[in-house]
């Protein structure tokens, strides 16, 4: 190897490092901007009693001191976690279930599939304002057919329920797309042996299918506790949080006390506390999901 | 190069032959609706009757979002030059420094002075002023008044006998005649007898009505200078009671939400309808179209108890308090000309809503302008405006509390006196967090 080469891989590397840098530097300028530097802010902004335009003074931990002994948050946690539970397992279960109907379909396929996965493309506030004339007292058809006049959007217990469905409604189209893509990757091979061996349908359905969709099911999961958590724009736009606040979550509390309270210090605090939840939950779920392909 | 040269070049003779620039000026409303189109219209024609001035309007939400926008933009040094403004929004406008006094020279530089407008509403702007901006300036030169009116079905209520000989309805006078008007016409019209907004959601309305009613009982939040519940606890409670027994009666519907109170009424399923007068274009517009299945009338909102004081707000034009840059004088001046200009148009009170600078509130054209002549005499008397402190008025705390205890209350949904107790003490938590 003549000398003067032996450096060579170095500086290839080093200049593609440089070039990877340059790639990159796009992304992390805008992340650190947009994102991290914010993030500290936000940090900063709890220590203090801010109002919403950030002028305040520094008060150490006090705002974090209330927010443990504040009611109306912990309620608000409780709404969330409710919320969730309405959401998560049942936006999964019924997305599973229209995959498994659309899959079945010999006709009609494409057309199904879309009138399904239509309302996931419509803005929230198109899905809220159809859903609040839907489900009016006074004019709402669902009202109609039942013969009754239960204000879904205005009843404390009805009014999560009501939240959470059209939730589901609006976004299980996105669901249904993951786990038709899940299943139609399970080879086909594996139904024939099942099938040789003497397995009926349902013994194929619960011996094949359902482990093997099982890591898209975890995915869902996931993904679909971590968006249920930052519920905001369907309470906002149905109920504001009423009524009594059955249906004030963690956001709208927060989004409550920075703007109509304008305590821009306490509400970085409710956030702070948003993130820890959502975190601490996540890993509790991943562990118990065990998020790796079974195989 | 060459391109930026030539693009260089354009601009130059662009600006050449432009005429003499006119200043621009930044216009900030929340006027979505059918004023917002009438606004729009003010503008275009101020654009096009000078040239000195050019106005840019934007329209931002109604309501908190507005106002939490104006504030970070004084804080931030980036406000428009004039802004629209509620008269109720004004104690915490003026607590936090969002808004800049206008001098009663700056005012009579663009031909306006304050005993051109309403007596009541300057007063009331005075008291503002002084009690929390320490000055005896304005904040704002006022543009109209807004309040509560009764719409009626004059088809179903002649049909059951009950409009007076006069034309308008019967049992207007007194809680209890009022109370067994609306019983009766139940029986007889099968209608809702009032179309009310109840609903958790938007709680505007139902504090407007409750406030009437406890403003028609002399009852004041204000005692000697100081917060007070006495009167809350009071006649606050019997109107609260009042209002949940119309719902158990079914006098007013239960959860409806603002825009299906406006279709219960305009659909023709309701005797009454109550609600602020900037409805009156929707009516006057489906009657136009003839998509009005009845014909209606407006009276003012009627005298239930001792006096006929009746919520009322009014739209201003205020000149924000810009914390980095303060306004230059020529831009005040043309900020102050423009409102003049805006303050005198009649094509305002085409919204349904009352001109607050008195020549155009007393001029011919006005009088003589239908349906508004229907209320807006007696209404203009009436005005009881929100409680000056800053927990109160349009994007203020106060609606939340509203919303969570009154509400419910009226729906049948939780006992009423309970109810007024929780209502007062999320009150007090906002007034002491103020302090």
């Amino acid at each position: 190897m003549p000398p003067g080469e032996s450096n060579r891989p170095e500086r290839k590397r080093s200049k593609s490092s440089r070039t990877a840098w340059v790639l990159i530097a796009p992304f992390v300028v805008f992340y650190v901007l947009f994102l991290i530097y914010p993030a500290i802010q936000v940090v900063f902004l709890s220590l203090t009693n801010s109002d919403i335009a950030g002028q305040g003074r520094l008060i150490g931990l006090a705002n974090y001191q209330e927010l443990f002994s504040d009611q109306d948050f912990w309620a608000a946690v409780w709404h969330t976690v409710y919320f969730v539970i309405l959401t998560v397992v049942p936006n999964a279960a019924v997305g599973f279930f229209l995959a498994l109907l659309v899959l079945r379909l010999k006709r009609l396929r494409l057309l199904i599939l879309s009138a399904f996965f239509l309302p996931y493309v419509l803005p929230v506030s198109v899905v809220t304002s159809t859903a609040s004339w839907l489900l009016d007292a006074n004019f709402g058809i669902l009202n109609n057919l039942l013969g009754t006049n239960t204000a879904w959007f205005g009843d404390s217990t009805w009014a999560m329920p009501s939240v959470a469905l059209v939730t589901i409604w609006w976004t299980v189209g996105f669901n249904m797309l993951l786990f038709i893509a899940g299943l139609q990757n399970i080879p086909n091979e594996y139904y024939e042996a099942a099938a040789l061996d003497g397995a009926n349908r349902f013994q194929r359905f619960l011996f094949v299918t359902c482990p093997l969709i099982w890591p898209v099911t975890a995915l869902v999961l996931v993904l679909q506790l971590i968006l249920q958590f930052k519920i905001f724009d369907q309470v906002y736009l149905l109920t504001l949080g009423g009524p009594s606040n059955s249906t004030m979550v963690v956001l709208l509390y927060m989004y409550r006390e920075a703007f109509q309270q304008n305590r821009g210090g306490y509400a970085a605090t409710v956030a702070i506390a948003l993130v820890v939840i959502i975190v601490i939950v996540s890993l509790v779920q991943s562990r118990l999901l065990r998020l790796k392909p079974v195989r | 190069m060459k391109t930026v040269t030539l693009i260089f070049a354009v601009v130059f003779c662009l600006r050449a032959y432009a005429p003499a620039a006119a200043l621009e000026l930044t216009y900030w409303d929340f006027l979505g609706g059918g004023d917002g189109i009438r606004m729009k219209q003010i503008v275009e024609e101020f654009n096009k009757s000078q040239s000195d001035i050019h106005v840019t309007e934007s329209t931002l939400t109604w309501g908190e979002p507005f106002y939490t926008k104006v504030h970070t933009a004084v804080v931030a040094g980036q406000t428009p030059d004039i802004m629209t403004y509620h008269l109720s929004h004004f104690p915490a406008g003026v607590s936090t420094k969002d808004l800049r006094p206008i001098t009663t020279e700056e005012l009579a530089a663009a031909g306006l002075k304050a005993d051109d407008f309403q007596a009541s509403l300057i007063q009331r702007s005075l008291e503002i002023s002084k009690k929390y901006g320490g000055t005896d300036q304005l904040f704002g030169v006022p543009l109209d008044i807004h309040t509560l009116v009764l719409y009626y079905n004059k088809t179903a209520l002649a049909k059951a006998g009950l409009i007076g000989s006069d034309g308008k309805p019967a049992g207007l006078d007194g809680l209890d005649a009022f109370t067994k008007m609306l019983t009766e016409a139940k029986s007889k019209t099968h209608l809702i007898p009032i179309s009310a907004n109840i609903y958790s959601q938007d709680p505007a309305s139902l504090w407007r009505i409750w406030y009437t009613f406890f403003k028609q009982q002399d009852g004041d939040f204000v005692k000697d200078g100081q917060f007070s519940f006495d009167d809350v606890d009071k006649q606050g409670l019997k109107s609260l009671q009042i209002m949940a027994d119309w719902s158990k009666e079914g006098l007013i519907p239960k959860n409806t939400g603002y825009p299906s109170m406006v279709a219960l009424f305009t659909a023709g399923r309701a005797d009454y309808m109550i609600n602020g007068n900037w409805e009156v274009p929707t009516l006057v517009d489906l009657q136009k179209q003839g998509k009005l299945p009845f014909e209606y009338g407006i009276v003012a909102f009627p005298k239930l108890f001792g006096n006929q004081e009746t919520w009322a707000d009014s739209h201003q034009l205020a000149i924000p308090n810009n914390s980095k840059t303060p306004a230059t004088p020529e831009k005040v001046a043309a900020a102050l000309k423009f409102a003049a200009y805006v303050v005198k148009q009649l094509t305002w009170a085409g919204g349904g809503h009352i001109p607050a600078y008195l020549p155009v509130q007393e001029s011919d054209a006005y009088k003589q302008m239908s349906p508004n002549n229907q209320y807006s005499v007696q209404a203009a008397q009436d005005v009881a405006f929100e409680p000056t402190l800053p927990i109160f008025g349009v994007g203020g705390p106060t609606f939340a509390p509203i919303s969570n205890f009154l509400v419910p209350a009226v729906n049948g949904q939780a006992p009423v006196e309970q109810s007024l107790k929780q209502f007062t003490a999320e009150l007090e938590k906002f007034q002491k967090q103020q302090q």
